[in-house]
């Protein structure tokens, strides 16, 4: 059979063939000529060991972000929590330690845990608009999570504004200890480790936690050198949110697994200033932030961070920060009796140090080193090592002090509550 | 009820003192666009910072977001 053309069907079909196929190789050099990849690595390392406890917590994580063409960013990730140390698994206060003095009654317990925590997203933008969505995945032996997480930011006023809303949903699930069929919260037994979590072992069960999160925030760029940022985050959580391990003395020769209300809705308002100092080369950062949840929980959080460049692309960041809380409605350190604020607080019971009240401060420094090869005279895109199209090395150290206005070990009060945290961070984009 | 009137009524001026009165032009934004003005320079280095302070503390949210009021995103 001949075609039109006079050539056989089939060798018409080949140059078709070869032609789409020529054009396709060409259309996607374009593309990637245009392509641009960013990697980025961030570790953080993180020790403290106060009275009778101490925590190690390693999170490795990387991110890597492909931009194939303008309106479009794709971004998939992975970190890590990797946890050792010993936590407290029983606690009481002051008033049931003077009622028993010759009892150690606290008691810890090793945690070694890994969390693994895949994700993965896309960024649409379309004029001033940008649309995000994100997919995450948390996964342990005793807690899994599933969150997704909508939003949008768009620029007004000539870019001098930017507007950012954002939508975030989790549905999670903790592993708890079956109960006794007629006991009661205060009777409940913590869980005692994590074997038969989330498989068909009858003395385990999956409970649910909900969680959704609004967060709202406003840039505005106000001068050549001053900028703000308000930022309004809100967030409900439905569900179990004890640790199920821990065991609070309620009574005299009576201890229960730790009870928190199911529901907590949380608020908090941040205002940043970024002000840069031309006579001095720096950029201040002020933020004061306040918070306030259902459980009763206030505070306020201050921080300053002062950068400046040492030499061209080097910069130097030192930061401070302040930060109080008040205790939640029904924190007690003994709900076995005492003076107040000892003593019973209601139908929950709680062994948290992050519930009672306390201030910390925390001191650190951030150093990070940028690198833009410079441009070839000839003109194209210039590349470090003839790949990168810059890189970025960063590394940080913070030291936070814990000062508890109440929390106990039975009655022996934490003095030496400090954290260590270590950061360093890698990227380059190609 | 009047705390929420008040702060209906600051936030309406100054949105309306951000889309008339101030303008920062482009060519003004070098050092708005740069690193060492961004909000939130590093954000995975911040966000396990940010996670290991969180879980240390009864407080949740409020994070910084990216940007640096350049309009260069």
């Amino acid at each position: 059979m001949l075609g039109s053309l006079g050539r056989p069907a089939h060798r018409r079909t080949r140059s078709a063939l070869i032609a789409g196929a020529a054009s396709l190789v060409l259309a996607f050099a374009r593309v990637a000529s245009a392509q641009v990849a960013q990697v980025d690595t961030a570790h953080t390392f993180y020790h403290e060991a106060p009275t009778r406890t101490n925590m190690t917590v390693y999170t490795p994580g990387v991110d890597v972000a492909v931009t194939p063409a303008e309106w479009v960013t794709v971004r998939g990730g992975y970190e890590a929590d990797i946890v050792s140390g010993a936590s407290v698994a029983t606690k009481a206060g002051s008033a049931y330690q003077s009622v028993n003095p010759g009892v150690d009654v606290i008691t810890t317990a090793s945690v070694k845990d890994f969390r693994h925590s895949p994700r993965g997203g896309f960024t649409l933008r379309k004029g001033d608009v940008a649309y995000t969505a994100s997919y995450t995945y948390g996964t342990e032996n005793d807690y899994k999570s599933h969150s997704i997480f909508v939003g949008a930011r768009t620029d007004a006023f000539d870019h001098n504004t930017q507007f950012e809303l954002s939508y975030a949903r989790n549905f999670d699930s903790v592993c708890d200890r079956v109960q006794a069929v007629e006991d009661t919260p205060p009777r409940f037994r913590a869980l005692e480790d994590s074997s038969g979590c989330f498989t068909s072992e009858e003395r385990r069960r999956r409970r649910a936690l909900s969680i959704d999160g609004f967060q709202a925030s406003w840039t505005q760029a106000w001068t050549p050198t001053f900028a703000s940022q308000l930022v309004y985050t809100a967030q409900l959580l439905d569900g179990f949110q004890s640790n199920p391990y821990r065991s609070i003395i309620v009574a005299q020769g009576l201890k229960a697994q730790e009870h928190h209300p199911d529901v907590r809705v949380r608020q908090a308002l941040a205002l940043r200033f970024n002000w840069y100092l031309r006579p001095i080369k720096v950029a201040l950062r002020l933020t004061g932030r306040v918070y306030r949840d259902t459980w009763d929980i206030t505070s306020g959080t201050g921080e300053l961070e002062a950068e400046r460049y040492l030499v061209e692309g080097l910069r130097l960041a030192a930061r401070g920060r302040f930060y109080r809380q008040t205790g939640a409605l029904f924190w007690s350190d003994d709900y076995t009796g005492g003076e107040p604020p000892l003593g019973p607080k209601g139908q929950y019971f709680t062994g948290d140090r992050e519930l009672s009240p306390f201030w910390s401060l925390g001191l650190g420094a951030r150093v990070t080193y940028t690198i833009h090869p410079t441009a070839k005279p000839e003109g194209g895109t210039a590349r470090l090592l003839g790949i990168f199209t810059n890189a970025k090395l960063g590394s940080s150290a913070d030291v936070m002090q814990f000062s508890y206005d109440e929390y106990t070990l039975a009655g022996v009060p934490i003095t030496n509550a400090r954290a260590y945290i270590i950061g360093a961070t890698a990227g380059a984009a190609f | 009820m009047e705390g929420h009137k008040l702060a209906q009524v600051l936030l309406a001026t100054l949105l309306v003192f951000a889309a008339g009165c101030v303008t920062v032009k482009p060519q003004q934004r070098s050092v708005l666009a740069d690193p060492i003005m961004q909000f939130e320079g590093d954000p995975q280095a911040s966000a396990q910072l940010r996670h290991a302070i969180d879980n240390r503390e009864g407080s949740y949210g409020g994070g910084g977001v990216a940007g640096g009021g350049c309009g260069c995103n």
